[in-house]
């Protein structure tokens, strides 16, 4: 069942008096508990895809479907709500909120979440924390942690709200070879065991060796996809 | 963990910029205290002088002698014996209640004489009244012939206690009295043009130099000025107009010189206000600004992580309204101890136009001055706050996010 599906999106940037085709004719679905990556070099449109998957940006043209909801006539509040109730991101340089704890990090979204009580909240965090393996950093702010352990708590944010889908922009990019190696497992694990869909945009072999589905882009087409167990899919169109 | 926890938190981490900030906030409570504290005691002091010295707390007298008195005035006469004054004066809250004769004419020494506004009083009664103080000589004494005159006026006479006067009124019949009087004493009040012209004479002297019987007004003295309104209703309904044949007038309806004093004064204060608070508007949005603009990563994060536009917006917001509650108790405590020192010291006055002596001024912080001041630090720091806020929650997610790179 598909959890993604974005069709024949295109993505035009205003740069001064020049206009950039981020993204041109893109389509590509995305499963219900799939490890997908996207892969591409840098500026390939890879960030700008899943900009507009995580219903952060608009496509130019071209519609997106996040559960087979069309997101692009959504106002603001309502792709806020999408984003809270269905959406999980991990950033690429972590983006925790420096004044606050690793607790109070994966708590945040999670107070606007009424149907929780203060109790579930915390049972919450506690369990994201546990998986993670940070229970004893939990008092610990941002600065007090190493970049593995930042990210680390930024999945647990991203997990905590019980999200279909997360979205990952190059999550290990900052780190080492070591701590990015852990927390792919991690997250594969966590794919596994809790079926949550997984979108990354990446250029780290690791992930495209434990993805599910690879999409390659390059200058903002899609070239080619690639299934695991099967050779590519589909060659480039052009 | 609320948008004011969180702002708090954001505050603190900024410890310099918000410092910078709650000695801005606190500056200007300190300075609304003072300044307006200082204007405050000015508003005290006048009042208990024009209340002491001229007109009682409430006057009591002929329906239509305020409106119509000055042109006709023996023609609003109180009786000479009644029982309303002594029926009054038992009230709790009254100190006193004292006749007054107004009447004018000529007061001449040797070869020099000149106009005078003149005042029957009740000896005993008038010693409640303290904003008329002897400088020379002694106060009067019931019954006796005798005068008391405004420095000024002896001065323009040329007399000291002791010396003799003439005083000359017209009566109400058409013809001419006069009276030798012994000057008792001189006296001194807040009022420059008062002392150049005021006389005071026993009430039994004035009656009988006027041929006439009782007063122009009865002057009720209250322990308390602030309870003026709530006694004015009670004695209006204990002694209707109709059937006692008198009506009740507060002070504040005849001090038209501290009327126009207040008014000028809170105008002035008003000003210095709308400066305070736009100093305060402009140096906290700056810093609000760059709040926003050095969040600018986070603020894209959180509206990723699902928090609405007016999320946002409170966050700001409250972050503003968290520097007002600050730096206004903060300043608040300040101002107090500054003004509680300030008027253990004293500030030194020259005399201002109308008066011959200068004075000490003091700091009077009152409650409403405190709210004032609390409410300018609160409502101007959460408006500063406004337009960042607002420029916050307009960010577009994807733009605010490239930021954090």
């Amino acid at each position: 069942m598909s959890v993604v599906r974005v069709e024949n999106v295109y993505k035009v940037y205003p740069l001064g008096k020049r206009k950039v085709r981020a993204l041109r004719d893109v389509s590509m679905v995305a499963n219900e508990g799939e490890f997908l990556a996207i892969a591409g070099p840098s500026g390939s449109g890879k960030t700008t895809l899943l900009n507009l998957i995580g219903c952060i940006d608009t496509p130019t043209k071209g519609s997106v479907y996040i559960k087979d909801i069309e997101v692009s006539r959504r106002t603001p509040d309502q792709l806020a709500d999408l984003r809270a109730q269905t959406l999980g991101f991990i950033f690429q340089t972590f983006n925790l909120l420096p004044v606050l704890t690793a607790w109070e990090n994966i708590e945040y979204p999670l107070l606007n979440r009424k149907e929780l009580t203060k109790q579930e909240r915390r049972e919450r965090v506690k369990r994201y924390l546990k998986i993670v393996g940070l229970r004893q950093f939990a008092q610990h702010k941002p600065n007090e942690l190493s970049g593995g352990q930042r990210q680390r708590v930024a999945i647990a944010r991203a997990l905590a709200g019980r999200p279909s889908i997360v979205l990952a922009d190059e999550p290990t990019a900052n780190l080492d070879q070591k701590t990015g190696g852990g927390i792919l497992r991690l997250m594969k694990i966590i794919n596994q065991e809790e079926g949550t869909t997984f979108i990354f945009s990446t250029h780290d072999v690791r992930v495209m060796n434990m993805a599910d589905q690879i999409i390659y882009i390059r200058d903002g087409k899609l070239i080619r996809r690639k299934q695991k167990d099967e050779n590519i899919l589909r060659s480039a169109v052009q | 963990m609320d948008a004011l926890l969180l702002g708090f938190k954001h505050l603190a981490r900024n410890r310099k910029r918000s410092s910078i900030a709650l000695v801005i906030v606190g500056f200007g409570v300190v300075a609304t205290l003072l300044a307006g504290g200082f204007i405050e005691w000015i508003f005290w002091a006048m009042r208990e002088a024009t209340i002491q010295s001229q007109l009682g707390h409430i006057q009591v007298v002929r329906p239509g002698y305020v409106s119509a008195g000055a042109a006709d005035p023996f023609a609003f006469l109180l009786p000479g014996k009644s029982p309303i004054p002594s029926t009054v004066e038992s009230t709790p809250g009254i100190k006193a209640v004292a006749p007054r004769l107004a009447f004018n004419g000529l007061i001449s020494h040797n070869d020099t004489t000149v106009s005078f506004i003149g005042a029957g009083v009740d000896a005993t009664k008038e010693s409640h009244f303290t904003g008329i103080r002897i400088t020379a000589g002694r106060g009067l004494i019931e019954n006796n012939s005798e005068v008391i005159l405004g420095r000024g006026l002896a001065r323009d006479l040329g007399i000291k206690p002791g010396a003799t006067v003439v005083l000359l009124v017209n009566l109400t019949s058409g013809g001419i009295n006069a009276v030798e009087l012994s000057v008792a004493g001189l006296f001194r009040t807040a009022s420059k043009a008062y002392e150049d012209s005021a006389l005071r004479v026993p009430i039994e002297t004035a009656q009988e130099l006027l041929r006439l019987q009782g007063s122009h007004a009865w002057l009720i003295l209250l322990d308390k000025t602030d309870d003026t309104a709530k006694m004015i209703k009670q004695l209006r309904a204990r002694f209707p107009k109709t059937e006692a044949n008198v009506e009740f007038v507060p002070w504040y309806e005849r001090a038209e010189f501290y009327n126009k004093t207040v008014l000028l004064f809170s105008r002035q204060m008003f000003v210095v206000q709308i400066i305070i608070a736009l100093i305060i508007i402009l140096s906290i949005s700056n810093m609000l600004v760059m709040n926003v603009l050095e969040r600018t990563g986070e603020i894209g994060t959180l509206m990723a992580i699902g928090l609405k536009r007016r999320k946002i917006l409170q966050q700001f917001v409250s972050e503003g309204v968290i520097l007002g509650i600050i730096g206004a108790t903060v300043g608040l405590a300040l101002g107090f101890i500054l003004a509680q020192l300030i008027s253990a010291i004293g500030i030194p006055m020259p005399p201002p136009p109308g008066m011959e002596k200068g004075y000490t001024g003091e700091i009077q912080l009152t409650w409403s001055l405190v709210l004032k001041a609390f409410l300018l630090a609160t409502i101007t720091t959460t408006l500063a706050g406004l337009y960042p806020a607002w420029k916050a929650s307009r960010l577009e997610v994807v733009n605010a996010l490239r930021h954090n790179r």
